[in-house]
Order: C-alpha cells, then structure tokens, then sequence
C-alpha cells in the first residue's frame, strides 16, 4: 500500500517536472523563434502576408493567450498540429518514438553487454593483460566522443569495408554502428563501476564463507559476489539511461536514424513549435520512467533498501 | 603514545618502499597527457603566432592537398579542406575557440554551481529544497535537445555557446557541493563556530567552502573534457560558433562529405578533439586520485 502510494507521488512528480520542461520549450521558441519566415519565400512577400500566416499557426495572439489555449488543449492530449509537416504533432513524434527506443535499447545492450562482462573479467584477473586491455577500453571509450567514433566506424567498416550500411535503418546490420557508438560510452562507465565492485567485494568475509562451505568458484562468483557488485551498477543504470537517450540525439544525426531526436534537431531549426513540444515531453517522459524502473527494480536487487527510500 | 608514532613511522616508511615504483610508473604514463593538454593551452593562446595564417583563407586551386606525411608538400602541414583551407591553421585557431570556451564555462559554472550548493546546503530548509528541487528538475531535462533549441534561439556566436554550456553544466557541482555541505554542516568545527556566534556568510565562507575546495576543483578538471567534447558536438550539430570560424566540431561535420576522397579532412580535427579529449579525462582521473579519493565512483 506504501509503495503504491509512493509510486503515486512519483507519477505526480514527473508530470510536475514535464509541465515544466514543455512550459519552458513553448517560452523560449514562441520568443526568438520565427516559423512564419520558413514557410514564405523571402522576396515579395508583404507584412500581411506574413500576418496571415501566423493567424492561422496560432502565433498572433499575446504569448498568455496561446499558453492558456496550449494548456486547454494538452489536457486533453492534443498538442497541436505541426507548422510543416501533415499531421498533428503527437502523431508525428509517434512515428518517430519506435526507432528511437530500438537504437537506445540496442545502445544499452552493448554498454551492459561489454561493460559487465569486461568489468567481471578484469577484477578476476587483476593486474593481468586483460585486466589492462579492458581498462584501455574503458579510457577510450570515455574520452572518445560519440559522434566522432560514429564516424570513424563508418569510414572502417562502411567505406573501407562493405560490412555495415552507412546510415538508415533497414534490418538488423544498420543498428550494429550506431548501437556500438552509442553504448561504447556508458559500457566504459559499466566496466568501471563492475570491476571495482568486484574488487571490493571478492575481500570480505562473506565470499571468504562461501568458500569455506566448499561451494565451487563459479557459484560464489555469480550468486554471491556479481549480485553485490551489481548495486552501485544498478544505480547509476538510471542515470546512464539518460546518457543514451540523450547521446541518440547525436547519434541520429550521424547516421541518418530515423528517429526522435533527428526530428526534434530538424524542428528546432526549423521552428516547428508543437513537434518541438511534444517531442521534449516524450524525452523527458522516458527518462523519468527509466530513473522510476531503476529505483523499483532496486527492490529485487537489494531487499534491504524499503519502500521509503524509493 | 610513542610506540604508535614509531609504528607509523616505521608503517609509512615500508609503504614508501612497496608503493614508489608504481609511483614512478604511473607519473611517467601521466607525461604524454599532460604535455597534451600543455600543448592544448599553447595553442590556445599563442594560435598567432604559431600559425599565422588566416584560418578562413581559401585556395581552390589546391584543394584536398595532401598531408606532408602522405605525399603532400610542406606548405600545408597537415592538408586543405575541401575549399582549399589550411588544416593545420584550423586546428590551432580551433583549440583557440575551445579554449576561451573552456575558460569561461569551467571556473564560472563551478562558482555558480558551488555558491548555490553551499547556499542550498547551509540553508537546508524550505530555500534549499527549492533550489534542489531545480536542479532535479534541470538534471532531468534531455541537455542536448535543450541546447540546440536555446543554440538555435540565440544564434550563432561563441558567446552564445558559452552560456549554454554554462546552463548546461552547472548544476552538477551544486549537487555534489550540497551532498558535501549537508555532512560537513553536523562536524564539531562548524558546530563550535556557530555556538562561537559565527555568521552564516563567515562560516560558508571561511568553514564550508575551502573545506569543498578538493571536490570543485575535481570536477572542475573532469569538466574540461565535458566541455570541450559539448562545444565540438553543438558546432557539429550546427548551432555553435558561426560560419567564418573555425572550430573542430564544425570541421568534422563539413568533411563529412570527403570522407572517401580525403581522409585527413576528417581525421586531423577529430584526432585533436580524441587526443584532448582522452588527455584531459587521464589528468582528471589522476587529479581525483589524489585530491579526492571518493569521488571514484562519480563515472
């Protein structure tokens, strides 16, 4: 019953912090932007024409106005029509939502994939080669940024080689390069973050028990040391879900994704206003939900945090 | 009593022993890093003087020439560009925009970001959660998304790329720096100089904040990449610096196109931005090591 309650809090919280967001977003692009000018040529056109458009983009009324018609209408989930596109904005960035959660889920298969493994290997075998090739790894991946390693691995491996397209999204080959150009990022921070939990771990008495009882060294690696290395992992799994969200930004751009944050670039730069609105709620929605599922999912991780910690 | 200090003496000396060597090894691999960075700052500063050219001049007529190291001549270090600029001037004057960037956004989201995580701190009550509840609020937003639409609003200039990146970073420090405070706030000292009479003003001052100090230049030095790596992926995203100046993220984005027919218009900027980029987290992660310890887990 606590947990609901709580879970309820949360719920209010978020939209609380996504009102806020798109309130933000509708101030700042209804003061310096300028969508009529994208839409008529730039000679021969007269101030009335120009009226003309933004009367019927809704853009001519007092700011306070078009807020309080923005808010009537987002009640009652239309956020209005796109200035450039056919179609009301929710539907557009509907489109745009599944490919977006494909490459961002892809991404954090190859940051836990790479991450955990090379973080459990390396704390195994501490001081070894492997150790200091995953640790190299980690450097690299951190320090590289995205969009250029994106790039590099077009250049080697769609240029140089045939083996991967350069960009789109047709079939499981295209999500290998952006997956890996995203989640090298964070699978450095997994890497990290396992390998000196593990450490830490593999020296207290309890693994010293598990031992003792003549347990094999596989069971007490995965069921007594890896569940309490992947606490801290767990906790930062929320934060890194950001990291991707937003890094698939980039990521979209450098490969000509077809996804949200490609279109929400395109928007911006073009004005288009509720695009641009609806699509930083469904952003912020996501990340919101992805801290909420990590801070849940803690629950089964470690029965000693309680609800109220939640 | 004296047994003890013998025994760390004794304990500190051994320790001396085992650990120098590894001491030694690991400032030795701290040299490449650091004269990075040194040369980072040169540049920077001195992009005149080391390259004097004018980083916008164009030359159709030798377009794409080649590096001297592949076949080029020693006129352009490093290769033209597609319309013919010199590479090797762009990269210098490109670690110049970089540099004032850095030089700005870092220091001046530190102290901003640190006055409003000692204030919140100190003052834990209905002020502090407010302003944490802001921070939360601006740590949930998609940054990226944010800063191509205010990139987009304000228009392209540097200054404009400045106060983005300072929207965009402060609000980490005034996390840490009020997690610190918050702890640092229940410690004997700061007790005995509240019941001394102390003023909140004097005990931020003098009390919390050398007591932070360790933490803020930590991430501070952490940042310096962060900022870098956000300046070049604004000019990419084109909304950073305008058109006429050089900067590597938009050097990148611009040889995009050539990248079959002239490899090193992509790679010369995008080697400097890995190579800075690579040093400067090295240097910081060495910097945490030894001032601050804790801070391992930050990421």
């Amino acid at each position: 019953m606590q947990f609901i309650s709580l879970l309820l809090i949360r719920l209010i919280q978020t939209i609380f912090v996504i009102w806020v967001v798109v309130t933000i977003v509708f101030v700042v692009a209804r003061i310096f932007g300028n969508p009529e000018a994208a839409l008529l040529p730039p000679f021969d056109t007269t101030e009335a024409d120009y009226e003309k458009v933004r009367e019927r983009l809704g853009i001519d009324k007092p700011l306070y106005t078009q807020y309080g018609i923005f808010l009537k209408d987002a009640v009652q989930g239309d956020l209005g029509y796109s200035f450039i596109r056919a179609g009301s904005a929710i539907d557009i960035v509907a489109d745009k939502i599944l490919p977006t959660v494909k490459l961002t889920a892809a991404g954090l298969v190859v940051a836990i994939g790479l991450g955990i493994p090379l973080g459990i290997l390396a704390a195994l075998t501490r001081g070894s080669p492997y150790d200091w090739l995953a640790r190299l790894i980690a450097v690299f991946g951190q320090a590289t940024p995205s969009f250029w390693l994106g790039l590099m691995l077009i250049f080697f491996l769609a240029v140089r080689v045939d083996w991967f397209p350069t960009a789109g999204a047709e079939g499981f080959r295209a999500l290998v390069l952006p997956a890996v150009s995203l989640g090298l990022l964070s699978a450095a921070g997994f890497m990290r973050l396992t390998r000196s939990g593990m450490i830490d771990v593999m020296n207290t008495d309890f693994i010293r028990t598990a031992r003792a009882k003549g347990l094999n060294e596989r069971t007490v690696i995965v069921r007594h040391a890896l569940r309490h290395a992947m606490i801290p992992v767990a906790t930062i799994l929320g934060l890194e879900l950001g990291t991707l969200i937003a890094g698939s930004v980039i990521i979209e751009v450098v490969f000509s994704w077809p996804g949200l944050g490609r279109l929400m670039i395109e928007s911006i730069l073009k004005d288009d206003f509720p695009t641009v609105q609806a699509g930083v709620a469904v952003i912020a929605f996501s990340i919101a939900m992805g801290n909420l599922l990590v801070d849940i999912s803690y629950r089964f991780i470690d029965p000693r945090i309680q609800a109220a910690e939640l | 009593m004296s047994e003890r200090i013998a025994d760390t003496a004794i304990e500190t000396r051994s320790r001396w022993r085992i650990r120098r060597p590894r001491r030694i090894r690991r400032s030795l691999l701290l040299v490449p890093p650091l004269t990075i960075m040194l040369m980072f700052f040169v540049f920077g500063i001195f992009a005149d003087i080391i390259a004097p050219g004018d980083p916008g001049d164009t030359n159709v007529l030798n377009k794409l020439a080649r590096p001297v190291f592949d076949g080029g001549t020693s006129e352009s270090l490093l290769g033209t560009d597609h319309i013919g600029r010199d590479i090797w001037t762009r990269i210098v004057h490109g670690a110049r925009i970089s540099l004032i960037v850095v030089a700005i956004v870092v220091p001046g989201a530190a102290l901003f970001g640190s006055t409003v995580g000692v204030i919140a701190g100190w003052r834990s009550g209905k002020l502090g959660q407010a302003l944490m509840r802001y921070v939360d609020v601006q740590l949930a937003l998609p940054a990226i998304v944010f800063a191509v639409l205010l990139g987009a609003a304000l228009g392209a200039s540097i200054w404009n790329v400045v106060l983005i990146l300072l929207f965009w970073t402060w609000a980490g420090y005034a996390r840490l720096v009020r997690a610190e405070v918050l702890s640092l706030k229940e410690r004997e000292f700061v007790i005995a100089s509240m019941a001394a009479g102390g003023s909140g003003f004097w005990i931020m001052r003098k009390q919390l904040l050398p007591n932070v100090f360790n933490t803020i230049v930590v991430i501070m030095t952490l940042q310096v990449p962060v900022v870098i790596v956000a300046e070049a992926s604004l000019s990419f995203l084109g909304v950073g610096a305008p058109v006429e100046q050089a900067t590597w993220g938009r050097m990148i984005t611009e040889a995009r196109n050539y990248l079959t027919q002239a490899w090193w218009v992509m790679w010369m900027p995008g080697l400097a931005l890995m190579l800075v980029a690579l040093s400067g987290n090295l240097v910081g992660d060495w910097l945490r090591d030894l001032l601050d310890p804790r801070l391992r887990n930050l990421g």
